[in-house]
């Protein structure tokens, strides 16, 4: 086994500069002001090239989540969870939630971006916005 | 009606091959290595060849599965073509179909072989295959999100809670496949199921069961496709293909989009409707699907997205209608992914071929006239019809 590796492309570098500055940023096409999640050189929407990074509110809500009963790397011991999670901005990201859990369906919780040390980066989690206990950011680096 | 299209009806399959899964898989789980990717789809040639009952002469094009490299395969079969390419199972068919209906073969062979279990291949972890092709199946690994699996247990649990469906329901499939494969002496697991085994079984990666996952084992499949007319005069009992389409769903597809929110389904639907009208035929003539199931959601998805039950109906389809050789439609005869082998879309295309034979045995569906095959890998939908 081995830890868990990023994927990082030309168009990536800036976006985890980004998170290890605390503040997520994506490109943001200048013609129509869409977020491209992965960062990549164009467009999906309209071909435009052109861009610039736009920091991310950091809400979002839950589209769906699992639960790891099988352990696949060195650094994420089962169980863990993993959310998919559609940004305020538009794109849909992977990431993980920490603190509380909602009772039931986790699908449509609002969510709050947070970071969080990993190995030796920092990366982005998620939040419930309306946590239950004070104890928000246990385990983090927040 | 007359069909639509320059390849509807074009060809036929005349062989088909297959290797002894169940006996390799034995030996591969006593540490033996059997043989390599090369040599499985050198005994399934063989079989197919035999089967076809034509000599290696007659064949002028070839199609490789991806997991072998092209000219290797053509270099130990001793196969020097005038058409050829590499392709999965899916899209095997199609190329053949669309150079023999265009002319630049008349007899293709398609060759699989995979030593994917003693070759110790991963889906899943830092070494995940497939992340060259789709980059969705590795970019997540930062969160610990990785294999295929994970992928569709995202999206069972929003299809799920969103259309309704039980963990119950889903275990329908698991059911009925294993109920298939019980009956066919060539698939690897072959004791029979119930819900509640099902339910009892441990999560993956949960909502999905272990029960909900493919098989992973070595083998190989190969199938020979003829000219329709050639087929007629050369072939022992040619099963004409008699539509096939595809369409693609690329945007969004690492972050997602189109699995978590439309569940795959436009491509179906279009898919659908170009296969059938090719086909000239509807859901209603199909006597059996062959559904792509790497993982069992494949099947309630696909059973909505071509029309053969209401969107958000497919959980009570399987439950009160059923899916099994004992009731209903019957999916996936010879126990799909999930229990007879897990061949990449291969071994679905000879069962196909088989129950449209009518030489499926026990498990043999009756007067099975037309089998609908289905895809939707990474949402890369793929529908080819068989019939009589």
């Amino acid at each position: 086994m081995a830890n868990a590796q990023r994927i990082m492309t030309l168009y990536d570098v800036p976006m985890w500069e980004s998170i290890e500055r605390r503040k997520m940023a994506l490109p943001r096409c200048s013609a129509c002001g869409t977020f491209r999640y992965p960062p990549g050189p164009i467009c999906a929407e309209c071909n435009a090239l052109d861009y610039e990074w736009a920091e991310v509110s950091g809400n979002g809500t839950i589209l769906s989540w699992v639960v790891f009963h099988r352990q696949y790397f060195d650094d994420h011991p089962q169980p863990y969870n993993a959310i998919a999670v559609r940004l305020a901005e538009g794109p849909i990201v992977v990431s993980n939630l920490v603190g509380d859990e909602p009772d039931g369906s986790w699908i449509g919780e609002r969510v709050t971006i947070t970071y969080r040390r990993h190995l030796d980066r920092l990366q982005h989690a998620f939040t419930l916005q309306n946590q239950k206990s004070t104890q928000l950011n246990r385990g983090e680096d927040a | 009606m007359k069909p639509v299209g320059m390849i509807a009806k074009a060809a036929s399959v005349i062989g088909i091959g297959q290797t002894d899964w169940p006996g390799d898989h034995a030996r591969v789980r006593a540490a033996q290595k059997p043989h390599d990717s090369y040599g499985y789809a050198a005994q399934a040639f063989v079989g197919a060849l035999a089967d076809a009952g034509i000599s290696r002469d007659q064949i002028d094009g070839l199609i490789v599965g991806p997991t072998t490299a092209y000219e290797r395969v053509g270099e130990l079969l001793g196969l020097d073509v005038r058409w050829g390419g590499q392709a999965d199972a899916m899209l095997g068919v199609m190329e053949a179909c669309m150079a023999i209906a265009s002319g630049q073969a008349e007899v293709v062979a398609l060759v699989y072989g995979n030593d994917q279990r003693s070759a110790l291949v991963n889906y899943g972890g830092a070494d995940a295959q497939g992340g060259g092709a789709f980059l969705s199946y590795v970019y997540h690994a930062p969160w610990g999100f990785t294999s295929q699996g994970a992928l569709y247990a995202l999206m069972a649990r929003r299809y799920m809670e969103e259309r309704g469906m039980s963990q119950a329901e889903l275990g329908e499939v698991a059911v009925a496949q294993r109920m298939a494969a019980a009956r066919n002496p060539a698939a690897l697991m072959r004791k029979p199921i119930t819900i509640d085994d099902y339910l009892a079984s441990p999560f993956i990666c949960e909502p999905l069961h272990i029960f909900d996952y493919c098989l992973i084992n070595d083998g190989g499949v190969a199938l020979i496709v003829a000219e329709a007319g050639k087929a007629e005069r050369i072939g022992r009992a040619p099963v004409p293909i008699h539509g096939i389409a595809r369409h693609d769903l690329n945007r969004g597809a690492t972050s997602l989009e189109p699995r978590l929110t439309d569940y795959y389904q436009p491509a179906q639907k279009t898919v659908g409707e170009a296969v059938f009208n090719m086909a000239s035929l509807g859901p209603q003539d199909m006597d059996a699907l062959q559904i792509y199931d790497s993982f069992s959601l494949h099947i309630p998805l696909a059973l909505e997205g071509y029309g053969y039950c209401k969107p958000g109906e497919a959980g009570k389809f399987m439950r009160e209608h059923g899916i099994s050789l004992a009731r209903g439609l019957p999916v996936n005869t010879g126990g799909g992914h999930l229990s007879e082998s897990y061949m990449q879309g291969w071994n679905h295309q000879i069962e196909a071929v088989r129950q449209v034979r009518g030489e499926a045995g026990e498990r043999q569906v009756p007067d099975c006239r037309h089998v609908h095959y289905s895809s939707d890998v990474a949402g890369k939908a793929v529908s080819i019809i068989y019939g009589r």
